[in-house]
């Protein structure tokens, strides 16, 4: 698919799938609707490509993930936007790698991946857990409670926070995971207040995240305890429209690592969170997901206009080392890695469904996906290994 | 105790036997990403001993390809080979050519064409592995050793029993004891015991028969 010279402009198909329906709905569409605003924006632009979308819903289901990637492939699709669980980019990996397509993978991960079919838009690792445990161990101390929805992104996250936090001298007290949409979550409450940690930190997604947050800020409340201040709750996956969903009840004081807030005072920030709601209004707040499907659309149609073709091969060579001016700041694709220079933050949660910036880098952070740079050389000792007898 | 699990491989050098190559190119490109250089060594056709640099415990790992005659090469070097964990580059899936890789102590497969996904799984593996096997040989080594000494024990513990009148439960406790308090292992303390080199807390006489030649 070659521009042909003289052609004023020529349209690409670009596949958007995002699981509009199923347990992380909300976050899904805050994706896609990232992505569908970037691309009309540049079809709009008058430049010399433009993009027809074609959206599939795989629902949150594992099995129509690969399913629905291998259909778009097949169609003569090179480039997919999508996925927001690791679960779901696992699984289509060998898909696009089998069929040589790219797809652009607009979510915070927990890294230790590096897939020459993938465009990383999202923070890595050393972008959003590392600077909040920073933060938790200097404001509130060193002793976490850890929960998660029960996959390869909690285990990942916990794992990282425990190794990080006991080297300081520091502890998790225990772990505890709910199956994704789960929604029994007494028990984990009475596990918390019972153990009284420093902070929670919580990698719980879609409703299981926000049914805690109501649940557990009323079982504080009964106690009489001043929950946003003394047993915080920590994130690195809360983002603006799942404020939303929580409720205004329980809406303020967590905390949330993400490279991107609705709130940041720039002036392309501005123009983004404007158009997002003029295009959007039934759900008008942006988020560090709409910012990141953003910024891929944006990245990818800048990458297919400067090689004048979307050819698999010649847009990775585009866009390695490209900058590209997001809402969040100053970002690029890293070209040994293909993840993003992105700028860490932390926000603290308030009222109205927006976050205060509280902290944030100076310039954008160099991704370390596999913690190379940022890790320890060995991991946690086993619990079981406390004393070795000799005899 | 188990040595502990190795997770950042920065630093390290991976020394890669096998024919420059399409097929093994993206191992270089990922050895990078995770912070370790890369040396290939040439495979001169026809020779029967390859050059096999310096290597450093703590940083080295080699990679081989199994599809090559360059194990039987290796065979060489099977000494030095010991003190690194090594990666076996899997083409051929025949039992000959695995078998070889094993021989030589591979300790985690890379099959080829190589995906990058699976260059961190292996080294962790192939690293982790390694040391675990390592440190089961270090341990079985020092049991070895220890058994082949125990001669030396006894012999203590008869002196003792018929010199201080204890039972040999009495005896053998004195021995550790004081082997303990000497900070030595119970079979140098003994050695030197039966040697009349030390005394055990219960000697009172300094005319101790010497046992042995």
């Amino acid at each position: 698919m070659f521009l042909a010279v003289g052609m004023v402009k020529n349209r690409f198909r670009v596949g958007l799938m995002f699981s509009t329906t199923g347990p992380y709905s909300i976050v899904a569409d805050s994706m896609l609707n990232g992505a569908l605003l970037a691309l009309e924006e540049m079809n709009h632009s008058g430049g010399e490509v433009s993009f027809d979308p074609v959206v599939v819903d795989p629902g949150g289901s594992l099995q129509n993930y690969s399913l629905r990637s291998a259909e778009l492939l097949k169609s003569g699709v090179r480039h997919v936007i999508g996925c927001y669980t690791s679960s779901s980019r696992k699984e289509v990996i060998p898909c696009f790698e089998k069929y040589d397509g790219l797809l652009w993978y607009p979510s915070h991960y927990e890294g230790f991946e590096s897939s020459t079919n993938v465009i990383y838009t999202g923070a890595a690792p050393n972008q959003h857990i590392l600077p909040l445990i920073d933060h938790l161990v200097t404001n509130f101390g060193p002793h976490a409670f850890c929960i998660g929805s029960n996959y390869i992104w909690a285990w990942e996250n916990n794992r990282i926070l425990r190794e990080t936090i006991m080297a300081q001298g520091g502890s998790v007290l225990a772990e505890r995971y709910l199956a994704i949409g789960d929604t029994e979550l007494d028990q984990m409450i009475d596990a918390i207040l019972d153990a009284r940690p420093s902070f929670v930190f919580s990698s719980l997604i879609g409703v299981s995240a926000y049914l805690f947050f109501r649940k557990f800020r009323a079982a504080c409340l009964s106690r009489g305890i001043d929950q946003p201040n003394q047993i915080p709750v920590a994130s690195c996956n809360l983002s603006e429209p799942e404020l939303a969903e929580i409720g205004e009840d329980a809406v303020d004081g967590h905390l949330s690592s993400s490279v991107y807030f609705s709130s940041l005072q720039n002036s392309c920030n501005k123009a983004f969170v404007a158009n997002y709601a003029e295009r959007f209004p039934d759900r008008p707040l942006t988020s560090a997901d709409a910012e990141a499907s953003y910024i891929a659309a944006k990245l990818l149609g800048a990458a297919v206009s400067d090689a004048r073709t979307d050819e698999v091969g010649a847009v990775k060579v585009a866009v390695a080392g490209r900058w590209f001016e997001a809402p969040q700041g100053h970002v690029m694709i890293d070209p040994a890695t293909m993840h993003s220079y992105l700028t860490p933050r932390i926000g603290r949660s308030k009222r109205g469904a927006t976050f205060d910036v509280i902290m944030e880098e100076k310039t954008p952070i160099p991704p370390d996906p596999y913690l190379v740079r940022s890790g320890p050389r060995y991991g946690a000792p086993s619990s079981r290994e406390h004393l070795w007898v000799a005899s | 105790m188990a040595p502990r699990i190795v997770q950042n491989f920065r630093g390290g050098r991976a020394v890669i036997f096998a024919p420059d190559g399409g097929i093994i190119d993206v191992l270089d490109t990922t050895l990078h990403k995770l912070g370790i250089s890369v040396e290939r060594q040439r495979i001169p056709e026809g020779q029967s001993i390859v050059a096999m640099p310096a290597l450093h415990v703590e940083t080295d790992i080699i990679f081989v390809d199994g599809d090559l005659d360059v194990t039987a090469c290796l065979n060489g070097h099977l000494t030095v080979l010991r003190s690194v964990p090594i990666i076996g580059l899997v083409g051929i899936e025949t039992p000959g050519r695995l078998k070889a890789l094993m021989n030589l102590g591979a300790s985690a497969l890379l099959r080829k064409p190589v995906h990058s996904g699976a260059i961190y799984t292996a080294l962790f593996l192939g690293i982790n592995a390694f040391m675990a096997r390592r440190d089961l040989e270090c341990r079985l080594e020092e049991h070895q050793r220890r058994r082949s000494r125990r001669r030396i024990v006894v012999k203590a513990i008869i002196i003792l029993m018929q010199q201080g009148g204890l039972d040999d439960e009495e005896a053998y406790a004195q021995l550790r004891r004081d082997s303990m308090r000497a900070r030595r292992s119970l079979e140098d303390y003994c050695e030197d015991y039966v040697n009349c080199r030390s005394t055990t807390t219960l000697d009172q006489s300094p005319t101790r028969i010497i046992a042995g030649p």
